[in-house]
């Protein structure tokens, strides 16, 4: 941009325009920042204000009384099947991580394609795969169990990678500092490590709670008349009822929600914990 | 993956008194460590994969009662669902193409001058959430009634062909993978020095000389491993062709494997459309894969 202005004004005034020329440059660059940014939103605040509206053109907060109503079942039953995925994951991911960042383990990279390869299937296949395995395979169709191991098995590999990122960024002079101290390895482990790798872990709580609180397609194969989560809720109300204010309200709730938690984790860990999982 | 020695060394050091056991040594201990996550796998995601496969060899529903082993699934696959197949390809490329062409100088912008990045990484949170809220609400900017149905109307335009149209998919597919892409190129981006645009831009090269020239070349990697990434999370596509598509973008192959599978209990077909999709998704990841070495930590 600084050579264009050059070429086209004469010496005296060059500075001027040269530098008027950078601003514009700036203000459209910041502005098509802010463009996208608003495309982000925008899903979120038409829903928002679909949610409040009447068919009269009214504002109304009275979609809401279904929220807490006949959706509360559904909310709850989203907030149980997340907090257990959620447990079961670290559960499953925190050894995991440990015993192949520090643990010398034949065909460790192939093991590690093999956790991950759920993260490469698409959901739809994903969830055919598994109602047709619960259905005929493993006689659990329709459950809890199937919908939380769905959820698990699609899930742990977003929680394994941070801390697996985490856990090889730790030198090991800590642990081996408090082992020749005397700590035995359980106490490293938690009283060392787990303090300084709780960013990490946390980004992997983060990711999980927000797809699996909004996951609706791997459930609307899995899950059964007593497993409708309000996500899943939300697609089946918007395929049989149409678009409809009480319907926005709940998915309104939902990202509200999503980005509470968002908010809160951003307030107490920062971003750069997601670094390579998805954002930058 | 060189800490085991050091690791190895403290286990001496400290286990030294007790009699060994098997459990005792490094390798035993860290199979029992992964043992919980490779059990999860492989019941949940390798074995259900494997039974898909076997079951898209088999005809309709007979795998239940009698299994009758054809080839039959494949054959209808590749003929009746060819056009499927092909507008999944077609509609995951564009709104790929679409990604990339934004992203890349959103991610460019982000990078060199962008100091409230905090702020976009938050808002770029939106997608995450699920093609689902962002179908449902481009569905209701989209309509007659809608905010910008008076907008368009002022200027005789009828917004409901925006509606159910390749447009809305696109737009939809492209909103929810522009952080995925942006994220990719952001990658490649931060590792190219500014000092590098500086010099070419001193020794008299033109802004597109020193993107083709300098730019491009050195974030080649992060915009094809951007590309394969957006081009495998959509050819999974389902809710956005639901909502706001035509039949013509309903055909994509996860919508007919959900109507085959769970609507007329066609298993064999929806298990060998299953199967098509997989190899073309994996086959994608795995390029993917060879160009962005590490970034998943493996």
């Amino acid at each position: 941009m600084a050579t264009m202005a050059m070429e086209a004004t004469p010496a005296a005034s060059g500075t001027s325009v040269r530098s008027g020329v950078r601003w514009l440059g700036n203000a459209l660059a910041h502005g098509y920042i802010w463009a996208w940014l608003a495309v982000f939103a925008l899903p979120f605040i038409a829903t928002l204000a679909y949610s409040l509206r009447t068919p009269q053109g009214e504002w109304t907060l009275s979609a809401y009384q279904y929220v807490f109503g006949s959706f509360r079942d559904n909310l709850l039953l989203s907030f149980q099947t997340t907090i257990l995925t959620i447990v079961i994951n670290l559960l499953i991911a925190v050894p995991a991580a440990y015993a192949i960042v520090r643990y010398p383990i034949p065909g460790k990279s192939f093991i590690l394609s093999t956790l991950n390869l759920s993260l490469y299937t698409p959901a739809a296949v994903m969830g055919i795969s598994l109602v047709i395995a619960y259905a005929f395979l493993f006689r659990i169709p329709q459950t809890m169990t199937g919908l939380i191991a769905a959820y698990v098995v699609g899930t742990f590999p977003l929680m394994l990678v941070p801390i697996i990122v985490a856990l090889r960024d730790l030198p090991m002079v800590f642990e081996e500092a408090a082992r020749t101290l005397g700590a035995t390895r359980m106490q490293t482990f938690w009283r060392i490590e787990m303090p300084l790798l709780g960013p990490g872990i946390s980004a992997g709580v983060l990711l999980t709670f927000v797809i699996i609180f909004n996951e609706f397609l791997v459930t609307l194969f899995v899950a059964g008349p007593g497993t409708t989560t309000a996500a899943l809720r939300v697609y089946n109300l918007t395929r049989t009822a149409g678009f409809q204010p009480s319907t926005a309200a709940l998915a309104t709730t939902m990202q509200l929600v999503s980005f509470i938690v968002v908010l809160t984790f951003f307030q107490f860990f920062g971003s750069r914990y997601l670094k390579g999982t998805y954002l930058i | 993956m060189t800490h085991a020695p050091a690791d190895v060394v403290i286990e001496y050091a400290v286990a030294d008194e007790r009699p060994r056991r098997v459990w005792d040594s490094p390798r035993a201990r860290g199979i029992l460590l992964l043992l919980p996550a490779v059990a999860v796998a492989a019941l949940f995601s390798l074995i259900p994969l494997v039974y898909l496969f076997q079951i898209s060899l088999t005809d309709g529903s007979s795998f239940f009662f009698d299994a009758e082993y054809t080839s039959a699934n494949y054959l209808e696959v590749f003929t009746r669902y060819l056009p499927a197949i092909g507008e999944t390809v077609y509609l995951a490329g564009a709104a790929t193409l679409i990604c990339l062409l934004f992203g890349y100088p959103f991610a460019y912008i982000l990078i060199r001058k962008v100091r409230y990045r905090e702020l976009v990484r938050t808002m770029m949170t939106f997608p995450l959430f699920g093609p689902l809220y962002l179908a449902f609400g481009l569905f209701y900017i989209l309509l007659p009634t809608g905010p910008l149905g008076g907008l368009f109307a002022s200027f005789n335009i009828n917004v409901t062909q925006f509606l159910f149209s390749q447009g809305a998919v696109l737009f939809s597919m492209a909103v929810f993978t522009f952080p995925f892409m942006v994220m990719n190129i952001g990658a490649a981006l931060s590792n190219v020095d500014p000092m590098l645009e500086e010099a070419a831009r001193t020794l008299g090269a033109k802004p597109w000389q020193i993107f083709t020239r300098v730019l491009f070349p050195l974030s080649w990697s992060g915009i094809v491993a951007g590309f394969l990434m957006c081009f495998g999370w959509n050819l999974g596509v389902f809710a956005q062709p639901q909502l706001l598509g035509s039949p013509k973008e309903q055909a994509v192959i996860s919508l007919q494997m959900f109507y085959k599978g769970l609507v007329q209990f066609n298993y064999g077909l929806a298990a060998a459309l299953g199967v098509v999709l997989m190899i073309m998704a994996f086959a994608v990841t795995w390029v993917s894969l060879r160009f962005s070495r590490g970034a998943l930590g493996a």
